[in-house]
C-alpha cells in the first residue's frame, strides 16, 4: 500500500508536469470560454447591424405561367421562406438558370400547375429542406382552390386550413431530446479520454522499458503496485482535465448566462440530475480503468515505442465498436435494442451502454446493480491480469511478442 | 550471512542458459562472479534478483529459501537505465523511497551520496543531459543508497575512467568493510582480483571454477619458473623447448614436475647471470584464460 502511494504519487507529479498535458487543458479551456462568449460577441457586433437594414437574405425565385397560380403562390411563398426575399420572375425558364449559376438568386421554384413544379438550385445541399416546405405549400394551395371551387367561402376554406392542433406530450419513462445532449457529450468524452490516456499509459510503460528503467522497477516494487499506481495516477490526471474543462465551462456559462437566453440545448447539459451524474462519475471512472489496464498491459509487451500503435490496434477497435454501437442506438432512437442490452453488461461495453440505457430509458435497478458488478469485478480482475502481464513482458525483448505466449507465461508466473 | 544459488537451471525457449549453477557469497567479503560474454552471468544475477525464476534450482539466505520482501537488495543492473527526462534527485528519491524508506531520509541519503559522488551539481538537471559515466554514477546510488544488506552489482566497472574507478572501489570497500554480501559480476579481471576474496568462474552455462581466490592460486600446479636476465641467450640454447620468453620480456621456465622447482632455481642462480627468479604465480587473469577459454 506504501508502494502503491508512492508510485501513485510520482506518476501523477510526472503526468500533471507533463507539457503536453498542460498545453492541451490549457486549449480546451480557452475553446471553451470563447464558446461560452460566442453570444456576447455575436450580440456586440450586432447590436450596430440592426439600425441599418434588415439582414441580407438570399434570393428565392418563383416563376410561373399560370396567372391564377402566381397571385396565390406569392402570398404562401412570402410566408413560408421567412429566411427568403422570395421574388416573383417574369422572363423565360432559361433566364431563370442563369440568375441561379450566376449567383444572383439561390434557388428557383418553376410552378408548372398547382401540383407539380421544378426546383432549381445551384449545389444541392444535404439538409436543404425547400421542397418539402413547397409540397406543402402547393398542398394547401390546391386543396384551398378545390374548396372554394366546390363552394366554400375563401374566408371559410382559410379558416379550415389555418386549424391549430392543441397538443401536449408527458414523457412516463426518460424524455430522450432533453437527455441527449449530455448522454452523447459524456459518451464522446469517455471516448476521447479513454483513446488518448489509454495511449499514454502504454507508452508510459513502453518507455520504461525501453529505457531500461524496467529491471531496477521490478526488482523494487510489486507489479500490482506498479500497475495500479500507474494506471490510477492517469485516471486521476484524466479527471483532474475533465474537471478543468467541464468546471470552467459551468463557471464561465453562469457567468454567461443571460446572453444565452435561456438555450435549451445547453440548458439541458448543465442541468444534469445528480443521480445520473454520479452514475456517470462511476461509469467513467471504471471505463477508465479496465481499459487503461489493457493499455497498461499492451504497453509492457512491445519493445519498441515504434510498436505501440500497432500492438493497441485490438483494444482500439474493440473500443470503437462499441462506442459506434451505442452512438448508433442513440441516434435511430431504439436505445433498448437486443444489442444495447447484451453490451450493457459486457465490462468492455458496459460503461457507454449501461450509462446511455440509464440515460435515455428505463432501466431496472438490479439490472443497473448487475452491470456495475460485473465491470468492478471485471475491472479489478483484468487489472491483476495486467499486473502478471506487466511483469513478463517487461523483460521479453526483441522480437513483438504473440499474445498467446505472454498468456501462456503470465499464467506460469 | 551466507548467500547460495544451489543447482540453478535456466532455459531460455529450448536453449539451455544455465546448467546447474552453484556458489555462496558471504557476507563481509566481496564475490566475483566471472565469465566470458553470454557465460550466464547477467542471467544467473537476474535469478538471484527474482527477476524471472529459476526452471529449477533454489536461491537460500542461511540455508533457507529468501524472503525479497524482507531482505534489502541494493542492484545495479547490467543494462542501465533510469527515467531519461526526469530530474535526477526526483528519481533518486523515488526509487530509495519504493525501497522503504521515508521521503525525509531517501532526500537525505541520497543528498549524502550526490555529494560523496561529486554529483551533487548535477542534482537538478534532467538525466539525459549527463555523460554516461555520470549516468552510471547516479545508477549506484539506486544500488546502495537504501542501505541494503546485499548488493549485486553487474559489470559495475564499465564505462568508468580510472578516477570513477577508484572512487566505487573505495565506496564498493567501504560496503565490504560493514559486513554486507557485495557480489560482482565483470569481465575485467583487475578489479575482481583487486577485491574479490572468492570467485566463480562461469562457462557455458557450469561453473568452471569456485573458491576463495588465494587458495585457487595457491593450488595453482607450481610448476614454473619466472626469471629475469640480461643475458638470456645461454639459458633458451640449455633449456630449449622449455624456455619461452612472456610478453614482458622474462623468462617462464617450464618445469618436469614441481618437485623439481628447488633443483632448477638452484642451478639457475649458479650458473647464469641472473636477477631475480622466483615461482609462476597466475594471475586472475590466466586463470580465467585457462578455465573459460577452453572448450570455446
Amino acid at each position: 500500500m506504501n508502494q502503491f502511494g508512492k508510485i501513485f504519487k510520482f506518476e501523477l507529479k510526472g503526468y500533471l508536469k507533463n507539457k503536453f498535458f498542460v498545453g492541451i487543458t490549457l486549449f480546451l479551456v480557452i475553446l471553451i470560454a470563447v464558446a461560452m462568449f460566442i453570444p456576447d460577441i455575436l450580440s456586440f457586433f450586432d447590436s450596430d447591424d440592426e439600425e441599418n437594414s434588415s439582414p441580407d437574405f438570399p434570393v428565392m425565385l418563383v416563376y410561373t405561367n399560370d396567372s391564377n397560380l402566381s397571385s396565390t403562390a406569392e402570398k404562401y411563398f412570402v410566408d413560408s421562406f421567412t429566411g427568403y426575399k422570395v421574388k416573383m420572375f417574369d422572363g423565360t425558364l432559361e433566364q431563370v438558370k442563369k440568375q441561379i449559376t450566376s449567383g444572383k438568386a439561390e434557388c428557383a421554384f418553376a410552378l408548372n400547375s398547382p401540383s407539380s413544379y421544378t426546383y432549381y438550385v445551384n449545389n444541392l445541399s444535404m439538409n436543404d429542406g425547400n421542397t418539402a416546405v413547397a409540397d406543402n405549400i402547393l398542398q394547401n394551395v390546391y386543396r384551398a382552390s378545390a374548396m372554394i371551387k366546390n363552394g366554400i367561402s375563401p374566408k371559410q376554406a382559410d379558416k379550415i386550413m389555418s386549424v391549430q392542433i392543441k397538443s401536449s406530450t408527458e414523457a412516463l419513462g426518460k424524455d430522450q431530446t432533453a437527455n441527449f445532449f449530455y448522454t452523447y457529450i459524456m459518451i464522446f468524452a469517455l471516448y476521447l479520454v479513454i483513446l488518448l490516456y489509454g495511449q499514454m499509459v502504454a507508452t508510459n510503460v513502453a518507455t520504461e522499458k525501453s529505457s531500461r528503467a524496467m529491471e531496477l522497477l521490478i526488482t523494487s516494487a510489486k507489479p500490482t503496485s506498479m500497475m495500479f499506481g500507474k494506471v490510477l495516477a492517469s485516471c486521476v490526471t484524466g479527471l483532474i482535465q475533465l474537471v478543468a474543462v467541464f468546471g470552467s465551462a459551468l463557471v464561465l456559462y453562469n457567468i454567461n448566462k443571460s446572453a444565452w437566453g435561456g438555450n435549451m440545448f445547453i440548458e439541458s447539459i448543465f442541468n444534469i440530475p445528480v443521480n445520473i451524474f454520479l452514475f456517470m462519475l462511476v461509469f467513467f471512472i471504471l471505463g477508465f480503468l479496465i481499459y487503461a489496464f489493457l493499455y497498461g498491459a499492451i504497453g509492457s509487451t512491445v519493445s519498441k515505442l515504434e510498436d505501440i500503435n500497432t500492438s493497441v490496434m485490438p483494444i482500439t477497435f474493440l473500443f470503437v465498436i462499441a462506442f459506434f454501437v451505442v452512438v448508433f442506438s442513440m441516434t435511430s432512437g431504439s436505445i433498448d435494442n437486443t444489442a444495447m442490452k447484451v453490451c450493457s453488461y459486457i465490462p468492455f461495453t458496459s460503461p457507454m451502454a449501461m450509462f446511455t440505457r440509464i440515460c435515455m430509458s428505463t432501466v431496472a435497478w438490479y439490472e443497473i446493480a448487475i452491470s456495475i458488478a460485473i465491470l468492478i469485478g471485471s475491472t479489478i480482475g483484468i487489472g491483476f491480469i495486467a499486473a502478471k502481464i506487466y511483469r513478463v513482458g517487461v523483460l521479453m525483448y526483441g522480437n513483438t511478442q504473440k499474445i498467446s505466449s505472454i498468456i501462456k507465461t503470465a499464467w506460469k508466473a | 550471512m551466507l548467500l547460495e544459488l544451489k543447482n540453478i537451471e535456466k532455459n531460455f525457449g529450448n536453449k539451455k542458459v544455465l546448467k546447474g549453477i552453484s556458489f555462496a557469497a558471504e557476507s563481509g567479503k566481496a564475490f566475483g562472479l566471472l565469465g566470458r560474454n553470454g557465460a550466464g552471468k547477467t542471467t544467473s544475477i537476474r535469478i538471484l534478483m527474482n527477476v524471472f525464476p529459476a526452471n529449477k534450482g533454489e536461491v537460500l539466505l542461511d540455508g533457507k529459501p529468501i524472503n525479497y520482501n524482507k531482505i534489502g537488495f541494493g542492484y545495479l543492473p547490467e543494462e542501465r537505465g533510469l527515467y531519461p527526462k526526469k530530474i535526477v534527485i526526483d528519481q533518486l528519491v523515488y526509487f530509495t523511497e519504493l525501497k522503504g524508506i521515508g521521503h525525509a531520509d531517501a532526500v537525505k541519503v541520497v543528498d549524502y551520496w550526490l555529494k560523496r559522488l561529486g554529483m551533487s551539481e548535477y542534482r537538478n538537471k534532467r538525466l539525459d543531459t549527463l555523460s554516461k559515466g555520470n549516468q552510471q554514477k547516479i545508477q549506484l546510488i539506486t544500488a546502495i543508497a537504501h542501505n541494503p544488506q546485499i548488493i549485486v552489482l553487474d559489470e559495475p566497472f564499465s564505462g568508468l575512467d580510472p578516477v570513477n574507478a577508484q572512487l566505487l572501489k573505495n565506496v564498493v570497500k567501504e560496503q565490504i568493510a560493514k559486513g554486507k554480501i557485495v557480489l560482482f559480476s565483470s569481465h575485467q579481471m583487475n578489479y575482481i582480483e583487486e577485491f574479490c576474496d572468492s570467485i566463480a568462474i562461469i562457462n557455458a552455462g557450469k561453473v568452471a571454477l569456485k573458491g576463495d581466490l588465494n587458495e585457487i592460486k595457491r593450488n595453482y600446479v607450481r610448476d614454473r619458473l619466472v626469471l629475469r636476465t640480461t643475458n638470456p641467450k645461454p639459458i633458451e640454447k640449455d633449456f630449449g623447448d622449455a624456455c619461452t620468453v612472456a610478453d614482458n620480456g622474462s623468462i617462464i621456465i617450464q618445469l618436469n614436475s614441481p618437485d623439481d622447482k628447488q633443483n632448477t632455481m638452484k642451478r639457475l642462480v649458479e650458473n647464469y647471470d641472473i636477477d631475480e627468479v622466483k615461482v609462476f604465480e597466475p594471475s586472475l587473469n590466466d586463470i580465467f584464460v585457462e578455465y573459460a577459454g577452453e572448450k570455446v
